[in-house]
């Protein structure tokens, strides 16, 4: 309180200085007046009167002075002071200010706008109550559906349930799907189709985080106590923004799923997002309606359909092992329990191995995370890299300029002014350039932001990620601009207060010349040439991942394919209808007629979208348990389309019906494991674990094609086998066209060709089949761009400072240039030798920075693919970029140099 | 007494600086005794008080009292001298009477110590 009324008086004496001045002024007066009178009176002389009253009061101008530094505001005005006089100064070397800025607005602007997106990615908690105390069930993000027995990760409905009683750790539990649903749904009655995500989930699911509706309610345990009579559904603020105008009378609004018709009930308040990072659901239904909401996973009676996440809230005072302790017994009491669990000698020994890791949701779950924690790491380095070159830069500016200042300063300090008072003036000026760097810094961070957001791969949208401005990354700017004055402007002001007073004073070049012969700038053009090299060497090891990348082999070609998802939910087919066959049927024909199509089918997958795998076994042979071997579910055109070559037997056609022995097509790789002696084709092997409770199915290899790559393509081609469509029910995802000439014109056609057959089909994701495996190494392709454009970034700024050291040194040394050449020294002469010392600087920092760099590369090792970090071209290629980048720098200083007339230069001296 | 005090040859006749740290204290028993001065009323309360042994170089009375204002423990307000001069005269707050009391202990015990150092000699 004391403190307080303290402060509110002193800045109340700051706001009110002139006021305060004055009164003292005039009480200082009367007191000096009357001691005065009071000498006069005790028989002075009125000369003698008026000297002694000023002697006994002492030096008025330092008694004021000492006064207002009472008010403890001295510190301020200074900084005004020097503030404005650093301004005044900076305008005076408009280029070197307006370079100094622009590098520390790129340098902190970039530095911003990377750890924004580590912020979101890998450093914010949920936006939810308490999230330090959620943990989920698992430590992988494994998600989908699997049958196979004790499954640690992904878990079933009534398993959750009984989980939910019996567990005596958390005080809350949820569980929610391991996938969002992407059905196209109808608001309000209305024909047209929109995409709506929706988030399946306990009722419980907000009360464990804590999440409080905006309007309306949010789900209960209620609304999941039962199956398939709970069509009501809460959606999230950015849905009810974007598709009904924020409109206040939002409850009671329906949307029509499948054949069921929601009624939204409440509103997700705004910061919401769920519980994956990057990824929005527009809504949430209960698990209870998890059936007949397209595709219709279900399972919510079934012990073993395992696709759930189960999350819980700790109870207060539980640690994390008590709680894993609890979580194993109940996973070892329930699983067995299950009246159909086939506790086979496997199963159970599986069971016994098993171990539940609890894994902490403060963070939530991300795939962003597992793809881009790493880059994210990598770049953050690469841009703190590129704000050291541009320190660097700066200090060596604002050391040319102090040198050119040496008069002034010394003058300063000549008359008094202590080194302290000096080195502040100096350090306000770098910080005032700091901050006004700082402040574009932020500005161009927010662009770099929505460009970074758009490299990132997202459907149509941009990926639903807040990287908005918030305190943390205020306070992490803020930080970092202030490290970077004191880093750029120390050095500077030290050297500069640390002078020879007489010789400066002398004359201007005499301290120039000591300042030229000082190795400080050449140390840090040196090491920015250093820093240079560790990043265009990063650069190139990264572009070169990039095109090995995308020159990569696939085992289909992936040239002139068109894909696209239909979503066949809307005709209200089941996955095993008849007519959904018929249809699938009707469009590849239809499309395969179009001209310019080679081939069009139907697949369940293409690349690296996600699988449907199991064990498969040979008669006669052992059952190999650890390799679980996909299947790709497929039109007869298939293979023709994505121009996957058959090496024996054939592809599907018209004879593989519904009712025909069942077939299938295996790869290469499947032939030689599964059947080493003798030709596949005619045999026949099973699809499905022996161990789960359901039947496996029996079919005969027709056909071998050669391996494809199809989850990762860093990875080598792995087990496959196809089956034909017409026998398998399937929902499918996609559809590929072969086509030749223009692109648009193709996917036009071809839209208008399924439209034309049922106009209610819903289109997305159309895109090339060379877009879809490129956007499974975006993460590489982001690295790699941004890594060779900050490399860029870092050369650029090395060669100002190397141009701007090299042009400050000739200009000084303009005199002795001119009395070599008035020796006999030739142009040529003069301009090597200027050159000969770039060479050095540049050897130097190459030097320096090639053990650097072999040392970093170990750090990126795994992220580069199909070379090492010690790529001999990518090193070779940077330092030759590096250096004539660099001779081009130096070039016009030396040149220059060379074409001083000497006679001038000895009239200047 | 007159051993802590430092004796400055340039000042008028025979008077002593006032000791470091005192100036709080007198001005505050000044305020105390009287109840309303201003700064010249102040130092002359002070230096008529010690006999004029104790002299404040007046001018420095200034920054103290400002340094008053701002902890609170005087009022300033402008008022009128009998010789009908505009004048500030300085009045104790509750504060500055509780800094009084704080400064007499203080100033006490380190005088007590003193003086029980100089009598075992």
């Amino acid at each position: 309180m004391r403190l307080g009324g303290e402060l509110r008086r002193r800045v109340y004496m700051l706001l009110h200085r002139a006021r305060f001045q004055q009164d003292l002024e005039e009480e200082m007066r009367l007191h000096v007046e009357l001691r005065r009178e009071q000498k006069i009176a005790s028989g002075f002389s009125a000369e003698e009167a008026e000297r002694a009253s000023h002697r006994r009061f002492g030096n008025v101008t330092r008694i004021k002075e000492r006064s207002y530094m009472a008010w403890g505001w001295n510190w301020l005005e200074t900084f005004l002071q020097d503030a404005g006089y650093g301004m005044r100064s900076m305008l005076r070397t408009p280029a070197i200010t307006f370079v100094a800025l622009m590098s520390l607005a790129l340098g902190i602007g970039a530095n911003t706008a990377i750890f924004s997106f580590i912020d979101a990615v890998m450093l914010r908690s949920l936006p939810v109550r308490d999230p330090k105390q959620l943990v989920k069930l698992g430590d992988q993000d494994a998600s989908g559906i699997t049958d196979s027995f004790a499954a640690t990760q992904l878990y079933s409905y009534p398993f959750y349930r009984q989980f939910q009683q019996k567990n005596a750790v958390f005080s809350d539990t949820a569980a929610y799907y391991s996938m969002t649903n992407h059905p196209h749904g109808f608001v309000d009655g209305r024909q047209d189709p929109e995409l709506i995500n929706v988030q399946t989930v306990s009722g419980t699911y907000f009360q464990t985080l804590g999440v409080e509706p905006q309007s309306g309610r949010l789900l209960n345990e209620n609304d999941d106590s039962s199956e398939g009579d709970h069509p009501v559904i809460v959606i999230s603020n950015g849905f009810w923004k974007r598709r009904f105008a924020s409109d206040p009378s939002i409850l009671g609004h329906k949307v029509r799923l499948g054949s069921t018709v929601f009624e939204i009930v409440g509103v997700t308040p705004p910061e919401f997002f769920g519980t994956q990072v990057g990824d929005s659901p527009d809504a949430f239904a209960p698990l209870s309606m998890s059936a007949v909401i397209p595709p219709g996973w279900g399972g919510y009676k079934d012990n073993f359909k395992e696709s759930l996440y189960i999350i819980g809230r700790l109870k207060p005072g539980v640690s994390v092992e008590q709680a894993t302790a609890n979580v194993n017994i109940l996973f070892r009491q329930i699983l067995p329990s299950f009246p159909d669990a086939k506790l086979n000698q496997e199963n159970l020994s599986r069971l016994n191995k098993s171990h539940v890791t609890l894994k902490s949701m403060e963070r939530g779950l991300s795939y962003l995370r597992r793809a881009y924690s790493e880059p994210l790491q990598v770049l953050m380095v690469i841009v703190a890299l590129v704000l050291l070159i541009a320190c660097a830069n700066i200090a060596n500016l604002l050391l040319a300029r102090s040198t050119a200042r040496a008069r002034e300063l010394a003058v300063r300090q000549a008359l008094g002014a202590p080194r302290t008072r000096i080195m502040r003036q100096l350090l306000t000026e770098s910080l005032l350039l700091a901050f006004a760097g700082g402040a574009l810094g932020i500005g161009f961070a927010a662009a770099a932001n929505r460009v970074l957001l758009a490299m990132l791969p997202h459907g149509q949208n941009t990926i639903p990620l807040d990287v908005s401005l918030n305190l943390r990354l205020l306070g992490f700017t803020l930080v970092m601009t202030v490290c970077t004055a004191v880093l750029f402007g120390t050095m500077p002001s030290l050297r500069a207060t640390r002078l020879q007073l007489t010789e400066s004073l002398k004359s201007g070049s005499g301290a120039a010349s000591a300042a030229a012969r000082s190795p400080l700038g050449r140390i840090l053009v040196a090491s920015q040439v250093a820093l240079s090299l560790v990043l265009m060497v990063g650069a190139c090891l990264f572009l070169r991942t990039l095109i090995n990348l995308s020159r990569a082999g696939m085992g289909f070609n992936k040239e002139n394919v068109l894909r696209m998802d239909i979503d066949y939910t809307l005709t209200g087919y089941k996955d095993d209808d008849p007519r959904l066959k018929v249809l699938y049927n009707q469009i590849e024909a239809r499309v395969n007629a179009l001209p310019g199509v080679d081939a069009a089918s139907f697949s369940a997958f293409t690349f690296n979208e996600g699988s449907w795998n199991s064990l498969i076994f040979v008669p006669g042979m052992p059952i190999d348990r650890n390799v679980n071997v996909p299947h790709n579910i497929i039109g007869d055109a298939y293979f023709k389309t994505m121009q996957i070559p058959l090496i024996a037997g054939r592809a599907f056609g018209p004879q593989d019906s519904a009712t025909s022995q069942r077939v299938a097509i295996i790869s290469e790789s499947v032939a030689k494991k599964y059947f080493p002696a003798g030709s596949p084709i005619g045999r026949t092997y099973s699809i499905g674990s022996p161990d789960s409770g359901y039947t496996a199915m029996q079919v005969q290899v027709v056909g071998i094609v050669r391996d494809v790559k199809f989850d990762d393509i860093q990875e080598p081609p792995a087990y496959i086998d196809y089956l034909p469509y017409s026998q398998r029910e399937w929902g499918f995802g996609d559809f590929e066209v072969r086509y030749k000439g223009d692109f648009s014109t193709i996917s036009a056609e071809v839209q208008r060709a399924i439209h034309g057959i049922d106009r209610r089909l819903p289109i997305t994701d159309l895109m090339t089949m060379d877009e879809l495996v490129a956007r499974s190494y975006a993460n590489q392709a982001i690295i790699a761009k941004l890594s060779a454009f900050f490399g860029l970034v870092a050369v650029f700024l090395s060669c100002i400072g190397l141009y701007g050291l090299m042009s400050y040194l000739v200009g000084r040394r303009t005199g002795e240039i001119g009395i070599r050449m008035a020796l006999g020294a030739d142009r040529s002469q003069v301009g090597w030798q200027v050159m000969r010392e770039i060479a050095v600087l540049v050897l130097a920092g190459i030097a320096v920075g090639l053990p650097v760099t072999l040392a970093g590369q170990r750090l990126v090792g795994d992220m580069l693919y199909g070379l090492k970090g010690t790529d001999p071209f990518s090193i070779a290629g940077a330092v030759f970029l590096l250096s004539s980048a660099a001779l081009v720098a130096g070039y016009i200083p030396a040149r220059r140099a060379s074409r001083i007339n000497p006679l001038l230069a000895l009239r200047y001296e | 007494m007159a051993a802590l005090l430092r004796r400055t040859p340039d000042t008028d006749g025979n008077r002593d600086e006032i000791p470091p740290g005192t100036l709080y204290l007198l001005i505050l028993k000044s305020l105390a005794v009287r109840g309303r001065l201003h700064g010249y009323e102040i130092a002359e309360f002070i230096e008529n008080c010690s006999e004029d042994v104790l002299q404040v170089e007046e001018g420095s009375l200034y920054p103290a009292l400002q340094r008053m204002l701002i902890k609170g423990w005087v009022k300033a307000e402008w008022g009128v001298t009998a010789g009908n001069r505009r004048a500030r005269y300085y009045t104790l707050t509750s504060d500055g009477k509780k800094q009084l009391r704080v400064e007499l202990s203080q100033f006490e015990r380190v005088m007590g110590a003193i003086s029980r150092v100089i009598q075992t000699a």
